[in-house]
């Protein structure tokens, strides 16, 4: 027993694997991660089942409206007729669920209840978890919507002709609306470190999100100053933009613009999360610990 | 006894009301975030007539000031449905989990009446007040004035439509509960009640007659819109009133039913 | 406590001067007050730890004592980087814990009693393949650990069931488990166990002295059990309104703040008031347990056994619960003036049969 160390880098011993093997060591985390995330909602289904069917309200909601008011219009409004409406609406039961993120409401338990300080222990940041969590998740759901799908297709006759471009964006702009809703509601979320009167906070975002979205109407819809602020804001490309893709037959510019956005705004809210979190963690460590 | 009952309840209900109010009154914060909510809600709502109005003049024959009452009466509801139904439902719910709703049974007064009326939520009343506004405001729009008789109809329509809602989420609350979580439910619940922002007669026929008997959304708001926009026939409101007076009925039945096999399973 | 250093090493904790200050806002009852408060917040100042130092060099196993509220559990969240402090040094293994560096935090681990770690609706084998992950561990090297593991806490087939359904005991080994996975070099245990029954404290305790053995680990441990202190701790931190009271060997802590000694004595027949002769701590079936100052101690067990017909008669140190209870409850807990005389007169254990 020496009681002394050698403090030296170089004396991590064969148990950590090398830093030359990063990208492994990634693809291994998230895969590892994702499997516990599938396993945990596997359990769940039920629960999920639930959750899902009722999230199918509000687009038939907004789908009959506006199929009403199409079918009193000679067949169509904005460009939409009902069987478009029906298809964006339906095609938004998916995009719903693949929006779907740790709730900014989520941070005031994580903070007072310890489970923060948890993660801090641990050598990843956190983010990485909630990624993969609801992922994983999102890849159990993925299966559970079909059936919804299938029914809601019979119900309501959605007019859809895709091409394979229009397939293949969509595919990944459904992943790309979930990580720039990630980094938007994480840097919201962490204002629980500051205050918990954060509901009406919450609330405006959500709102302006539901209005300037394309998750109440499409876009096209909106009166014109409301579609460029939306084109400013990065709600319309984590909603409108992954439906238009598939429904709207949207140019290849356009549908390559599009990603583009989404990159942009992934880069953007990655920057604002690190800025977010430094200030964060400073005022924690501070004062809670 | 059988006669009795409704007024008992009601001392009951406005004894409870007092209790409720005076803790909840406690809770400063919660008055302006219900506020500020409610605000929210309304304006979005606003925001959804003002594009609907946008590219028509008319939806299936409502105007805008009788969509606006639609709407009014929408919130109206949510509102009585968020202070003084759902909260017991709620509560009932835990109880039952829980195995305490022993302590209910065994007061003197009758359990359905205590389960339905001792709770309250009083800052969702906020809602109460922001519905009248706008269904004042509607009706000040509207190019025929309504008379007393359109009135009497209106109040009498609404009381009916929530004694109809009243009697679904406890039929849905002591059936459901052994099959699943009345969060689900609650939730369930508050994304089906979206559906009365617009009158019934929209939805495709399944999908009305759905929202008629199965979840009581036509009686609940459409019915008693209908009265202040002079589209309630007798018949309507006879068919209110008569599924309102059934539904209660069976109602009680099916509480005794669970009741009975509740105390048979905690025994 | 400290060597010379060789160059290019250190001690596996080293702490200077350590503050951490708290600004508690102060709100007293009344109107007028409340609106004082509108236009300018009072606040208090509350050091929960107040300057303090020591160095714990590899392999030690440090027992960290101290009422609730003394400033333990503070110190080790700045020890372990969850905390700030105000001023002052801490270094673990070189690092400084609050910049909550990778190769820092691959080092070393905190277990605080209620945290949970695992998942809770899985085996606790999965939780494992996640820390694998996370730590990024060479997967043959992190199973002969895990393994090993496995085996020293004899958990078997719990591994394999789901968390929840787990005792609380068991519970807390596989907690332990998925904390040290990682093989780290430094541990700070907060209550480790805390609420478990005997045998599994037992347990837990073996299982971190083998630990501490076969890996050369620092351990920085909290806890209201006695028992785990005296089983793993040959030296103790006794902390206290946030500053240190004692650091050192648990037994010179009876010799420096208990100037007591405990005489036991069994009569050949019947009882006897023996009040005379010290304080009475207990008295049942004709053995009386006296309490006599250190000093003292000598001549009255001469007297005792010149006047009276003594079967047995011990001399011992009060129990270190007991000498804990009386540091804490004295309040500033420093060496009373009696000690000072009584470490200058001899002392001597007599015992008798």
């Amino acid at each position: 027993m020496t009681g002394r160390v050698a403090i030296s880098s170089e004396a991590e011993p064969d148990r950590f694997l090398p830093r030359a093997g990063l990208i492994r060591g990634w693809l291994d985390l998230y895969l590892t991660m994702f499997r516990i995330a599938i396993l945990n909602n596997i359990h769940y289904r039920v629960a999920n089942y639930f959750y899902m069917i009722g999230m199918v309200a509000e687009p038939v909601i907004y789908l009959v409206v506006w199929s009403t008011i199409a079918r009193q219009h000679g067949g169509q409004v904005g460009g939409f007729t009902a069987g478009q409406f029906a298809a964006y609406y339906i095609v938004w039961t998916l995009v719903r669920q693949m929006n779907i993120i740790f709730t900014p409401y989520g941070w005031e338990e994580r903070i007072r209840q310890g489970g923060l300080s948890a993660m801090l222990l641990q050598p990843l940041f956190p983010i990485h978890r909630d990624i993969a969590d609801l992922a994983g998740w999102k890849l159990v759901t993925i299966v559970l919507w079909l059936p919804i799908a299938a029914v809601l297709t019979l119900l309501f006759s959605p007019e859809l002709s895709v091409r394979p471009i229009d397939v293949a964006v969509f595919a990944i702009a459904i992943w790309g609306a979930y990580l720039v809703r990630t980094m938007l509601y994480w840097m919201l979320g962490m204002v629980s470190f500051w205050t918990t009167r954060v509901g009406p906070i919450f609330q405006l975002v959500f709102a302006a999100e539901l209005l300037l979205s394309g998750r109440l109407v499409p876009l096209s819809l909106m009166p014109e100053w409301a579609q460029r602020l939306a084109d400013l804001l990065p709600f319309k490309w984590t909603f409108g933009f992954p439906i238009e893709a598939l429904v709207g037959h949207l140019t290849e510019g356009a549908l390559l613009r599009g990603l583009a956005m989404q990159l942009v705004w992934i880069v953007i809210g990655t920057i604002g999360v690190r800025i977010v979190w430094h200030f964060a963690i400073r005022h924690y460590s501070a004062v809670n610990g | 006894m059988a006669r009795r009952e409704p007024l008992r309840a009601l001392v009951l209900a406005g004894r409870f009301f007092r209790i409720g109010a005076l803790n909840e009154l406690q809770y400063r914060a919660n008055f302006a975030m219900q506020l500020f909510q409610s605000a929210i809600a309304l304006g979005t709502g606003l925001a959804v007539l003002a594009l609907v109005f946008g590219q028509t003049t008319e939806l299936n024959g409502w105007s805008q000031p009788e969509l606006l009452i639609v709407m009014g009466v929408h919130i109206l509801m949510g509102g009585v449905i968020a202070t003084l139904i759902q909260p017991n439902m709620v509560r009932l719910m835990e109880d039952i989990r829980l195995g305490t709703l022993d302590f209910v049974l065994t007061k003197p007064d009758d359990a359905q009446v205590l389960v339905s009326v001792r709770e309250i939520r009083i800052w969702q009343a906020v809602d109460w007040l922001v519905g009248a506004v706008v269904i004042l405001f509607g009706v000040t729009q509207l190019p025929v004035s309504i008379g007393p008789g359109q009135a009497f109809a209106f109040g009498l329509a609404f009381v009916l439509g929530g004694l109809t809602i009243y009697c679904f989420w406890l039929i849905l609350t002591v059936g459901a509960f052994w099959v699943v979580r009345m969060d689900q439910i609650v939730e369930l619940f508050d994304g089906v009640y979206q559906s009365g922002r617009w009158p019934v007669t929209i939805y495709p026929g399944w999908l009305r007659v759905s929202l008629t008997f199965l979840v009581p959304i036509a009686f609940a708001v459409t019915v008693p819109a209908q009265a202040l926009t002079g589209r309630l026939t007798p018949d309507t409101l006879a068919l209110a009133a008569g599924f309102a007076v059934a539904l209660l009925a069976f109602t009680r039945w099916w509480w005794r039913f669970g009741l009975r096999r509740y105390a048979g399973a905690s025994a | 406590m400290s060597s010379p250093r060789t160059p290019g090493s250190q001690p596996a904790i080293h702490v200077a001067g350590l503050r951490k200050t708290f600004h508690v806002p102060v709100r007293e009852a009344g109107l007028k007050a409340a609106f004082k408060s509108l236009v300018r917040r009072e606040t208090r100042e509350i050091r929960a730890v107040d300057d303090i130092g020591f160095e714990i060099g590899a392999g030690e196993i440090v027992g960290f004592l101290g009422p609730n509220g003394a400033g333990k559990t503070t110190t080790l969240k700045m020890l372990s980087g969850l905390l700030y402090p105000t001023s002052g040094e801490a270094l673990v293994l070189g690092h400084v814990p609050s910049r909550r560096e990778g190769a820092f935090l691959r080092r070393m681990t905190m277990v605080m009693g209620n945290r949970n770690q695992l998942q809770w609706d899985l085996p606790a084998l999965d939780s494992f393949e996640l820390i694998r992950a996370i730590y990024r561990l060479q997967p043959v090297d992190f199973r002969r650990t895990r393994d090993e593991f496995i085996e020293m806490l004899d958990l078997g087939e719990l591994v394999n069931k789901p968390v929840r359904n787990l005792s609380l005991g068991e519970r807390m080994k596989v907690e332990i488990v998925g904390a040290l996975l990682h093989r780290p070099q430094v541990l700070f245990l907060d209550e480790p166990t805390l609420g478990l029954d005997v045998t599994m404290q037992k347990r837990i305790r073996t299982f971190i002295a083998d630990y501490n053995r076969r890996y050369d680990a620092t351990v920085l441990l909290t806890s209201h059990y006695m028992a785990d202190v005296q089983a793993l701790c040959r030296r103790v931190i006794v902390i206290h309104h946030g500053r240190i009271l004692h650091d050192g060997e648990l037994a010179e802590l009876g010799v420096r703040f208990d100037a007591t000694k405990t005489i036991g004595v069994t009569l050949k027949e019947g009882v006897a008031d023996l009040s005379a002769y010290g304080d009475v701590i207990s008295s049942d079936e004709g053995r009386v347990t006296l309490r006599v100052s250190r000093a003292a101690a000598p001549e009255v067990a001469t007297r005792l056994l010149r006047d009276l017909q003594v079967a047995d008669l011990t001399i011992e140190d009060p129990p270190i619960e007991d000498v804990i209870e009386r540091v804490f409850a004295s309040g500033h807990g420093e060496p009373g003036e009696e000690d000072a005389a009584a470490n200058a007169a001899p002392s001597a254990v007599i015992e008798q049969r």
